[in-house]
């Protein structure tokens, strides 16, 4: 072996390959079988990059797995039992570490550490709520309603969990019915969803209504839903779709009920009285069914510590808008904003994974390190992401340096509650609601659809990735209003079609297939590495 | 040796193989392969065949509950 090629056999494995194909690439679309995706081996990202991977993120997580099931479960055999009697629950569970696997591929250094504690955060977010539906499930509990089963309040996943703080205090925990069930399957095995989905249609339900809305509705069709609450509270959110949901929710829960309207036209201050009253009512609800009153510190004391992660946020914007040193991937910031600002502070594992982060970005400011060195092109993703794809921005950074910066789905939830009086609160608790997920700029939001335009001058993007859910009858009626304003603004924009959960419908292939077509054809850019540019994981988690 | 030293050797040795031994689980993604080969397909068989109330068999009884109206 040539002089020269032992010292780059030694740079390489100090340091990892390098990541573009001129620079003799690390085709890291080699390492994976063909369809699973299983790596044939993991990747080699260099002698400090690789232990950081096995000791901080594979052992670290798979250690902390357990731990945090003991740490939440009220006896972990109940967790055991859960896993068995659960679809979601087993498929979900087991390959959480390919999660990470998949939405950290060949991250390297700060990008790498930062946007795994994201991660972590949501892996113990996600734990949490499954203990607290094992915890009260009388099905594991020979029919048993104990302690946490009168405990428990059941809301629909896009209730959000902000509602509950004034009974936190006294010991409830609110359990969000999808999030774990629906949400967070998708992201982590894209196959258990199918079954909810195909359960709905058995039923002679149709199949063209959002799949979300589908498969919300086929967990309770396939009885997959632990009984752990005398209550629940529907809502109307995203659509009316939902409505449909939450009807059949009713009528299978078969329990008090009380449904939450989550108002279209969210700008009319007269709509916003209205959700104000509507809001009250259903903390009345909750009082009566619980025994237990509303409690002003309890709320006050989260709300708090909820405005301190949103200004944590805005440091981060702060930096990703204006610099290059944001550590964060496009997926671990999407996920990590949309969980938690959906189900709110009911631990303390947001505000400790964001310090973790602030302290690795400030590094990064401090020091100069870009951590997404590939960059070609500034991204701001917009609309509804595809769930069994949410890591398509990590693929498209490692193929052709597009580094999503920021997305819809992070920005909704873009304010602070006053915790000065009851009416300040109550006030913005209703804007809060309001701006649900896939309301404020999507469905319903029609006039903050083009709020596109401002955020990508504040987070300097020049590329707009369009989410097109073909199934979302709202997003689709303003399809050609954004063809129109990417052609007038003169604005590089690639629309990826998609079925949010279901990966049946457009596959991830095809949608790697447009980005490179429009990589190819409209930009006239080579990949970074072309290993990725086409292969096959049709059967991939 | 004292037997303390042949202690913490072999305390040693048995911590290096570990470590090393995990590293080839985490390297050749045998977690994985175990998960996605054994573990899954075993898992599905059971769900698939587990025996499940039909839900849709349930009444639908609207007038069960109050309306829940505190707007009076």
């Amino acid at each position: 072996m040539a002089k020269k090629d032992i010292k780059k056999a030694l740079r390489d494995f100090w340091y990892g390959k390098p990541h573009s194909a001129e620079e003799g690439g690390r085709r890291l679309g080699e390492l994976l079988e063909d369809k699973t995706q299983l790596y044939k081996h993991r990747e080699w990202r260099g002698v400090k990059d690789t232990l950081y991977y096995f000791y901080m993120i594979w052992g670290y997580n798979y250690l902390h797995m357990v731990t945090d099931i003991i740490k939440y479960s009220n006896n972990p055999i109940d967790f055991l039992k859960g896993t068995w009697r659960y679809r979601w629950m087993g498929q979900t569970y087991l390959p959480v570490i390919h999660w990470f696997d998949r939405g950290l591929q060949g991250m390297r250094g700060e990008a790498l550490a930062a946007s795994a504690w994201h991660y972590r955060a949501m892996v113990s977010a996600s734990i949490q709520q499954m203990c607290n539906f094992f915890n009260a499930d009388t099905r594991l509990h020979h029919g048993k309603e104990n302690n946490a089963y009168r405990h428990t309040i059941l809301a629909k996943e896009t209730t959000c969990g902000t509602l509950f703080y004034p009974w936190m205090d006294a010991g409830y925990r609110y359990v969000p019915i999808e999030m774990i069930p629906y949400f967070v399957t998708c992201h982590v095995n894209s196959h258990t969803v199918l079954n909810y989905i195909d359960a709905a249609q058995s039923i002679g339900l149709p199949g063209d209504p959002c799949p979300m809305c589908q498969a919300e509705a086929g967990i309770y069709v396939l009885d997959d839903v632990p009984d752990c609450s005398p209550m629940a509270i529907t809502c109307n959110e995203a659509c009316d779709g939902s409505v449909g949901t939450a009807i059949l929710q009713d009528w299978f829960i078969n329990k008090p009920l009380f449904a939450l309207p989550l108002p279209m036209q969210f700008d009319d201050p007269l709509v916003k009285k209205y959700c104000m009253k509507e809001i009250e009512e259903c903390w009345k609800f909750i009082e009566e069914q619980t025994g237990s009153p509303f409690s002003w510190e309890s709320m006050v004391k989260r709300l708090e510590l909820q405005n301190r992660l949103q200004r944590d946020e805005w440091e981060k914007w702060e930096v990703a808008g204006k610099t290059d040193y944001y550590p964060v991937n496009g997926v671990a910031q999407a996920l990590f904003r949309i969980f938690s600002t959906q189900y709110g502070i009911q631990g303390d594992f947001w505000l400790e994974a964001s310090e973790k982060v602030k302290k690795i970005m400030y590094k990064c400011v401090e020091k100069k390190i870009n951590p997404f060195p590939q960059t070609r092109h500034r991204v701001i993703a917009w609309s509804c992401a595809p769930l069994y794809y949410s890591n398509w921005c990590t693929w498209a950074y490692n193929c052709w340096g597009l580094n999503t910066l920021i997305n819809m789905d992070s920005l909704m939830f873009d304010m602070e509650m006053r915790t000065d009086s009851y009416e300040n609160m109550l006030e913005d608790m209703a804007t809060y609601h309001m701006w649900a997920p896939m309301r404020r700029m999507a469905v319903g939001g029609m006039h903050h659809i083009f709020e596109l335009w401002e955020y990508m001058e504040k987070f300097n993007c020049d590329m707009v990735a369009m989410y097109d859910q073909l199934q979302c009858k709202g997003m689709q009626g303003v399809h050609g209003l954004f063809e129109d304003e990417f052609r007038r603004r003169d604005i590089k924009a690639f629309w990826m079609p998609h079925a949010l959960p279901d990966c049946r419908t457009v596959s991830r292939a095809e949608i790697r297939s447009l980005i490179n077509d429009y990589m190819t054809t409209v930009m006239h850019e080579e990949p970074l590495d072309p290993s990725l540019l086409d292969f096959d994981d049709s059967m991939t988690w | 040796m004292c037997k303390v030293s042949k202690f913490l050797l072999k305390f040693c040795g048995i911590v290096l193989l570990l470590n090393v031994g995990l590293f080839l689980v985490f390297f050749f993604d045998l977690d994985g392969k175990l998960l996605y080969r054994v573990v899954e397909p075993f898992l599905k068989r059971h769900y698939d065949n587990m025996d499940r109330k039909d839900p849709v068999k349930t009444p639908y009884d609207m007038e069960k509950f109050p309306k829940y109206k505190y707007d009076d």
